[in-house]
């Protein structure tokens, strides 16, 4: 009797004690860490599948999209105190390419802190086209093996979107072709933007966020802006829906979620 | 399948019904009393889930009992984020060897030991399998209302209440890397972490009838690689009948309906996207007792659920147990 009671009391004591004390994060934020972001592409609520699973969307046009590919840059995270980290403009462009599996952008070397938003840029903006040919880097290679350039004097493709449709009025599945970009230096359609993470990515000298975007591709052509395929199925250079497929584009990044952790496997 | 298996319980039940004798000819000695217990609700988080599981039906008796439990699981869990993403199935399966012991007129001490040997089989057919020591739980429980000794089949209702609470040692290993690549982030042999348990059973027997009600609570704490599993809460509701045939055998079959609520978990102190949940089960179970020994079989089918956003999905829960009373 007398043990039962000694024990139930040490139960309950135990209980309060644990449970007051538990709270304090002793993750103290120094050094530098790689911050992972997971482009996933999809579209209609759907994993991507290229040339596989086909979609109709809100203007009654049925698409199997065959390619998506485009240019990401300029990467800059801001953190809880609203400081701004810039990733560097030189190592600051990625080609995500569905066809190849090169979702992942890496972003070494980033300054430990609690970051809470993302800002990025699609397509290559004017200060880095005016480096010239030789100012590129590794980037103009890259993009001409991944047909993402027209041809240096016509610039880069910021978005390679291609596939078959159908539509109401067009029942032969027709190819697609929907290449983006600023066309030299006379059209800008380069776009920024910036996406809240929904909670922290902490980085540190042993902690390697993953922020995990879904990319919706739908949104290209049934965004803020609906462009018609059976208008008009290429849309190369184009002043009038080039620049609304931009904005388009802008906007087809969301945030699923934050992974934070040591990021060795995933 | 599911059809299948109630219409089965519920055709055991009726036969039961049939053939059973309503009340026994002589006394029944003490050890032919059924001895599902009240307290097997107090399912570790891990395997049996941060989903956690819980298979429990309670008499609302006091017996004191060694015993072996099998539980296992199935669940399947979404390998991505979107709608046609594929899905992992998953096994769990945990052995528990647990015991019900007085500790003096008004307390009794319940121990569970679990030993987890869980499988998953991702989309490409590879499998993982994860297996060792669960967490183990040790919770004292207070008789407010005590069944009146040797009165087995009472005239009157006779009612038990107890109230207690305890704790779940982390025994078992708690690895972040079954974290990656799935959304269920209960693949583990155990969470990791010290949790806190406060609980009530009540129970009423009537003859050979028996209702019996459970709720507990679980407290969970921040584990070492700052992960934080959801507070769960568990409920339930069981109905049961014994049957005896002569003076060593008795049978129980038994009905019920539980439930179980998950708070979101948390990571670095921060709430991690698809957790938490709840899901809500029907039950059906049956014990055969001989002598001093009891063995029961019993089932779970979710009736609804919503476990992490939709992502993870409970497909059945299956126990079978040997108890020796003592």
């Amino acid at each position: 009797m007398k043990l039962s009671y000694k024990l139930s009391i040490i139960l309950l004591f135990s209980a309060l004690v644990f449970s007051c004390s538990s709270d304090d994060n002793a993750t103290d934020l120094t050094g530098n860490g790689t911050v992972h972001i997971e482009f996933d592409n999809s579209v209609a609520g759907d994993d991507l599948l290229l040339s596989t699973s086909s979609y109709t969307n809100s203007q009654n046009e049925t698409l199997t999209i065959n390619r998506l590919t485009y240019i990401v840059g300029n990467f800059r995270l801001t953190d809880e105190n609203g400081t701004v980290f810039t990733y560097p403009k030189d190592e600051g462009y990625f080609i995500v390419n569905e066809e190849t599996g090169n979702t992942e952008v890496a972003l070494t070397n980033v300054p430990a802190g609690r970051y809470t938003s993302l800002t990025f840029g699609i397509g290559v903006d004017q200060e880095k086209y005016l480096q010239g040919a030789e100012g590129q880097g590794n980037l103009l290679t890259e993009a001409e093996n991944t047909n993402m350039v027209w041809s240096w004097q016509a610039g880069y493709k910021f978005l390679n979107f291609e596939g078959t449709f159908t539509s109401p009025t067009i029942t032969d599945a027709t190819d697609f072709v929907i290449h983006m970009g600023s066309h030299g230096s006379s059209l800008d359609n380069y776009k920024e933007t910036t996406l809240d993470l929904g909670s922290e990515a902490l980085v540190s000298s042993d902690m390697n966020p993953i922020i995990h975007l879904v990319v919706d591709a739908g949104n290209i052509l049934d965004g803020e802006n609906k462009i018609a395929l059976s208008e008009q199925a290429v849309i190369m250079i184009s002043e009038e829906k080039s620049p609304q497929i931009a904005t388009n584009a802008s906007g087809m990044f969301t945030v699923d979620h934050v992974h934070n952790g040591s990021g060795e496997s995933h | 399948m599911k059809t299948h298996i109630l219409s089965i319980l519920a055709l055991t039940w009726g036969i039961s019904v049939l053939q059973g004798n309503t009340m026994p000819k002589l006394p029944c000695p003490s050890g032919n009393l059924p001895t599902l217990m009240l307290y097997n609700d107090f399912c570790d988080t891990c395997g049996c889930g941060g989903n956690g599981g819980s298979m429990g039906f309670g008499t609302g008796l006091n017996n004191n009992f060694l015993g072996l439990r099998y539980i296992g699981q199935k669940y399947r869990s979404r390998d991505g984020i979107f709608a046609n993403s594929p899905w992992i199935d998953e096994d769990f399966n945990t052995v528990q060897l647990w015991t019900q012991l007085p500790m003096g007129e008004k307390f009794i001490l319940n121990a569970v030991l679990p030993y987890q040997f869980h499988t998953r089989t991702f989309s490409d057919q590879s499998e993982q399998h994860i297996n060792g020591l669960g967490d183990a739980t040790v919770l004292g429980f207070y008789q407010v209302l005590k069944q009146t000794p040797d009165s087995i089949i009472s005239i009157r209702p006779e009612h038990t209440l107890q109230v207690g609470g305890g704790v779940k040692i982390p025994t078992g290993t708690f690895d972040e890397e079954n974290l990656e690549g799935s959304v269920n982030p209960s693949f583990q042999l155990g969470t990791g972490s010290w949790d806190f348990l406060v609980g009530a059973n009540y129970g009423m027997t009537y003859r050979n009838w028996g209702i019996s009600l459970m709720a507990n609570y679980t407290f969970k704490t921040e584990n070492d690689k700052y992960y934080r599993f959801g507070n769960q809460l568990n409920y339930a509701i069981n109905t049961y009948k014994t049957y005896y045939f002569g003076n060593d055998f008795a049978l129980t079959p038994q009905l019920g309906l539980g439930g179980e609520h998950f708070e979101e978990n948390e990571e670095f102190g921060l709430a991690v996207n698809d957790t938490g949940g709840n899901a809500f089960f029907g039950k059906g179970g049956i014990e055969v007792n001989y002598r001093t020994y009891a063995l029961g079989v019993s089932t779970m089918l979710p009736i609804s659920q919503n476990l992490n956003n939709g992502k993870v999905e409970v497909k059945n829960r299956l126990s079978v147990y040997v108890n020796i009373n003592i």
